[in-house]
């Protein structure tokens, strides 16, 4: 059945833009960290989409004609921000070098919020993909009363 | 009885659903990189469905293509979402109807309250 698959299809747009929006809140979290375990300051991360292909538990007996179809989404690969790290001058910071200069993550609490609102404008337009295919597959359903 | 209109109905239903399959993979692939809108012409799939033609998938053109080579328009598609839940209203109901009229046969003219 087509349709059970199509609900897997929104469910993997709805995992990629919820791993989006846990990367972004990770840089909103980190903009101001100066240490990690890597050394130096945090640094920016984001998320690379790319389409793949979904399977459902049934998918093998009850194949559709666009099933082998790579048509869901997923993250694959996180990377990091290239950007070399912000210098503010602060001297008494235990994290300071030699000038008196601290490196700071070069994270843009704008730009990460307007991608934040990106992916939640994302994930519902995913829900109400999935809550439409719900309602097709209950009225199928209603067929049999 | 159930064989003419319900075969085409089930043959108009079965393509609603690969149809809102390519809504839903065109809405979750809204932010992919390089992602073109995936579409089938309705009119002439519905006419292919019947003589038991697989849907042909196409790219739609005519999209604006953003920085990223995605064109995906949320708009569009929210508007496919919605009509094609609307157009598998109409069938499921219509489907209905032609089982319901096979039972009031079946039950010999309605002395039964189903």
């Amino acid at each position: 059945m087509s349709l059970f698959s199509t609900l897997s299809v929104s469910a993997s747009g709805m995992a990629a833009q919820r791993a989006r929006a846990e990367v972004l809140v990770e840089n909103l979290a980190n903009a101001d960290t100066t240490r990690t375990a890597e050394g130096g300051p945090y640094q920016r991360k984001d998320v690379v989409f790319e389409t793949s292909s979904t399977s459902s538990p049934f998918s093998s007996v009850f194949q559709s004609a666009l099933d082998g179809e790579a048509s869901g989404v997923a993250v694959s690969q996180v990377v990091t921000d290239s950007r070399p790290p912000e210098r503010r001058y602060m001297p008494g910071h235990p994290d300071a070098d030699k000038d008196g200069y601290v490196a700071y993550p070069r994270v843009n609490p704008a730009e990460d919020m307007v991608d934040l609102l990106g992916a939640s404008r994302g994930y519902e337009a995913n829900v109400a993909a999935m809550g439409a295919i719900k309602d097709m597959i209950q009225r199928s359903i209603d067929l049999l009363k | 009885m159930l064989d003419g209109v319900a075969g085409n109905l089930e043959q108009y239903m079965t393509l609603l659903a690969d149809r809102q399959k390519l809504v839903a993979a065109n809405i979750a692939n809204a932010d992919t990189p390089g992602y073109k809108t995936r579409d089938i012409d309705f009119q002439t799939e519905f006419r292919n469905a019947l003589d038991g033609a697989p849907p042909n998938v196409t790219e739609v053109q005519g999209l604006t293509v953003k920085n990223d080579g995605n064109n995906v328009s949320l708009d569009r598609e929210a508007r496919l979402l919605a009509e094609n839940d609307l157009r598998f209203n109409i069938a499921t109901n219509l489907l209905r109807g032609q089982i319901r009229t096979l039972k009031l046969a079946i039950d010999g003219g309605g002395s039964s309250s189903s």
